[in-house]
């Protein structure tokens, strides 16, 4: 066991004495090894460089890392398992678009982009991208002001926190583009075309106010694989460490091997406070109030026998996993269940209507609510949304 | 009485409030007058007048009767009586339908280092991928001599290695910033589990595959309906990063990316991508989208830090807890406080206990496994002196670090980084063994060059 000195260190005196301390000497073992019988921990890797993430590494020596015994004929095996993919498999999956690697040619207009938001988008993130249901807000104003924000901190509890939407935060547009294309809408992605996505992206930087070659992506911007680089992304230096290009990794290294950059706490085990370790300022602050304690389901410790649940409502289960995220809140454009009067308006149509607006869409509702269920559970689940508004 | 009454009457005594006691012999008294009432019978109170338990003195209604045959449950199920113990969600962390959301480990009835599998916290961001393993495919491609395509029985002829490791969201505390919001331990450190996991390592896969030395980063890309991805360093392919499809003797579960997940031995739980689909080799970074709008911890400066890999070094008391307070206990009796610490930066070394909300420490004792990047048990024998206490547990890692104090940590990060906070936790146990999530901090504030200062005003 670590022997413990009792010694008084000032929180100041230990910030201070932490940012003398190395992180790492190259092959070094780290202070505190585990315990007998485990393999020492480094703080570097074989080829002298720092652990990347400030940490250690158990090395495998005498056929061990740590605690854990390796399998050493494995270890010195190389296997050769699975095939070559062909052109046409990596090209379907090499979908990625970053900074250094631009989308496919296309193009897109801020005008179709606002009529593909309008019918796909809106309903989770609100007029405007402002945010809803739970969803990200995308937009908040004009990117370049809201930037100003990041310095924010609400050390007063009624002040403005940071805004952090596309236009204020984020560092690239590749990376609003490749989202939209591989991952946009929930319901059914990966059903936006090239184009369609270059037009909600110009839609993007157009409600986020952002230049792209000088001038602010206006109504009329059209968005293409030619001035797709000469975005200006207002928070495009926002973010430490710089990991791009050839120093990239090793930015990150020296990083993470300075604990004052991320706020960690170095320590010789033996001279940790173990008296008058609070700063004298510091006080005992309680929950306000009763705090957030919305849990599902309620917390409960008790060891009884479950009540019975009630007999199974057809439908109810696949609404709530395929439809409750529109029909169930208010402000989606979807009536909602539970809502008499909203209800009473659609049952007029009659349930053969209703299930054949459910199966080939409605206004933003796509066909099938976005989901692949047959028409029968697509009748369980309207008869089940009548029912539970009357 | 008929074995019918006596059921009956054991119904009752089951149904006195546990709040009520103070001592079995009580207890005894309390149950015969309950059931004497009930059934008109004096027997049962005659037994506990005596001091005997009913529940020895008569026979159990499970001891005498056949029990399920073999063939039930043929995966098995909890104990009825367990139902209680679950993950939890909450609407504050929510998109929508609960689709992109989290739902949070009862680390308040954790034993041991092993979280079931059950019970391992659950994070999405497009909701549960549930994928044919037949049709499952694994690409390898990029900056690499020969990339290559895995079917799922491929993937498994590498042979095995199995470890033991946590996964944190690093969210885990990111809601209590700017103050205690959860008066519960699943909520407050609940975004945690731990397992034992078997795969293969990454590096094992690459060796055949002539990696490339310009080769950096790597892309790990899901195949859930969000494609989530993650850029990670070649330095964590090249150690322990693993591809894993076992979780604790048994196939991934759907909640855990089943059937392929990466595994960042300590890293973020973010980073350890489930419906693993794609590794992209590369010489640049990504910067897919939970590594930009999100995954960022924002400073006092407006920087925000991104590729904050590892969870630091952390730990609480896990007994008591708000869910589970100390009842019943008599000046100076023992009294167990457990918990538990982990660090994603390496292993857990010691841990250290306080009964004045940290201000003044002795040292906890480890117990069982202790293993890098894994969660660690520890225990300190209390004598329960009858008055209120504010427990604050601080761990330290054999790489050097030692859990900050909220001021400490927050003088660098502020309070608006969401993300990787490993503050010291604090527990409030009111003289009754009531226990409250507290919080022991000093007021922040900028003095007039920008820098956060204590207020020593305030």
């Amino acid at each position: 066991m670590l022997k413990i000195n009792k010694l008084i260190i000032s929180a100041s005196i230990a910030a201070s004495a932490a940012l003398l301390m190395t992180a790492c000497n190259s092959g070094a073992t780290a202070s505190g090894a585990a315990h007998s019988g485990a393999t020492a921990a480094q703080t570097a890797y074989a080829n002298g460089k720092a652990v990347i993430d400030g940490g250690v590494i158990y090395p495998v020596v005498n056929g061990k890392t740590a605690d854990y015994v390796v399998d050493m004929q494995a270890e010195n095996t190389t296997f050769d398992y699975g095939r070559t993919p062909t052109a046409n498999e990596l090209a379907a999956w090499n979908t990625d678009v970053t900074p250094h690697k631009a989308p496919p040619a296309g193009s897109g207009s801020v005008e179709d982009g606002e009529m593909l938001y309008e019918d796909q988008c809106v309903m989770c993130h609100g007029d405007f991208g402002s945010g809803g249901g739970g969803y990200p807000s995308l937009a908040k104003g004009k990117g370049s002001n809201l930037k100003k924000t990041l310095t924010n901190q609400r050390f007063d509890p009624n002040a403005d926190g940071p805004t952090r939407v596309f236009g204020s935060y984020w560092p690239h547009a590749s990376t609003m583009w490749w989202y939209i294309h591989d991952g946009m809408p929930h319901p059914k992605s990966k059903s936006l075309s090239i184009d369609e996505t270059y037009a909600l992206t110009a839609y993007m930087l157009n409600i986020n106010e952002i230049e792209v070659d000088g001038q602010v992506a206006d109504q009329d911007f059209v968005l293409d694989q030619d001035n797709f680089s000469k975005i200006v992304m207002p928070n495009v230096d926002g973010f430490e460490p710089k990991i791009d290009g050839p120093e990239g990794v090793e930015n990150v290294r020296k990083y993470y091997a300075d604990n004052t950059n991320f706020g960690g706490q170095k320590v010789n085990p033996s001279e940790r406070c173990m008296k008058d370790c609070l700063e004298p300022t510091a006080k005992e602050v309680k929950i306000s109030g009763t705090g957030i304690s919305d849990f599902l389901p309620p917390i409960s410790t008790v060891r009884d026998l479950p009540v019975e649940e009630g007999a199974v409502v057809p439908g109810a289960a696949d609404y709530e996993v395929s439809c409750a995220v529109c029909h169930g809140a208010a402000g989606m454009g979807a009536p909602v269940v539970g809502d008499k009067a909203a209800w009473a308006a659609v049952a007029e149509k009659g349930p053969e209507a209703i299930l054949a607006n459910s199966i080939n869409g409605l206004n933003a509702m796509p066909p099938r609510g976005g989901t692949d269920l047959s028409d029968a559970k697509l009748k369980d689940i309207v008869n089940y949304m009548i029912n539970a508004s009357k | 009485m008929s074995n019918k009454e006596i059921k009956n009457s054991q119904a009752d005594i089951e149904a006195v409030s546990s709040d009520e006691l103070s001592d079995r012999r009580a207890f005894f008294k309390k149950a015969a007058l309950s059931v004497g009432a009930l059934a008109g019978t004096s027997l049962l109170a005659n037994e506990a007048a005596k001091g005997d338990d009913p529940f020895i003195m008569h026979h159990v209604k499970w001891g005498q009767k056949l029990g399920d045959p073999v063939t039930k449950n043929r995966y098995g199920v909890p104990s009825a009586y367990e139902h209680n113990v679950l993950r939890r969600n909450t609407r504050l962390l929510a998109s929508g339908n609960f689709q992109a959301s989290i739902a949070v480990t009862p680390i308040h009835e954790s034993m041991g280092i092993i979280t079931p599998n059950g019970l391992f916290f659950s994070r999405s961001h497009g909701g549960v991928a549930h994928v044919d393993p037949n049709e499952y495919r694994l690409m390898i491609h990029g900056l690499l001599e020969k990339p290559i395509v895995l079917t799922l029985d491929q993937l498994k002829k590498y042979p095995s290695v199995t470890r033991t490791h946590f996964i944190e969201c690093p969210a885990n505390g990111g809601q209590e910033w700017r103050g205690p919001q959860f008066n519960s331990l699943q909520f407050a450190k609940g975004f945690m589990s731990c397992a034992e996991w078997t795969g293969v390592y990454l590096k094992d896969i690459l060796k055949d595959l002539g990696v490339k030395p310009e080769a950096k980063w790597i892309l790990a890309e899901g195949s859930d309906n969000s494609e989530m991805g993650r850029t990670i360093p070649m330095d964590k392919v090249m150690d322990d990063a693993m591809i894993v499809y076992g979780q604790n003797g048994e196939a991934l579960r759907p909640e855990q990316g089943y059937p392929v997940r990466i595994l960042l031995p300590g890293w973020e739980g973010n980073l350890c991508v489930k419906w693993l689909k794609r590794i992209k080799l590369s010489d640049e970074p990504f910067y897919a989208k939970e590594e930009t709008s999100k995954y960022t911890a924002l400073k006092p400066s407006g920087k925000a830090i991104q590729h904050f890999y590892a969870n630091e070094v952390n730990s609480t008391v896990t007994s008591p807890s708000p869910e589970i307070p100390w009842k019943d206990l008599k000046k100076g009796e023992l009294v167990e406080i457990e918990g538990l610490a982990w660090s994603g930066m390496g292993t857990i070394t010691g841990v250290d206990i306080s009964f004045d909300g940290g201000n003044s420490y002795v040292a906890a004792n480890l117990k069982g496994l202790v293993l890098p990047k894994c969660w660690t048990r520890w225990s300190y024998t209390y004598k329960y002196e009858g008055k209120r206490i504010v427990l604050a547990s601080r761990a330290m890692d054999d790489a050097g670090y030692i859990q900050p104090t909220i001021d400490q940590e927050t003088l660098v990060t502020g309070i608006e980084a969401v993300y990787h906070r490993n503050g010291i936790e604090t527990w409030e146990v009111l003289k009754d063994g009531t226990v409250n999530h507290i919080q022991l901090r000093s007021t922040l504030k900028r003095d007039e060059n920008g820098n956060v200062v204590i207020d020593k005003e305030a």
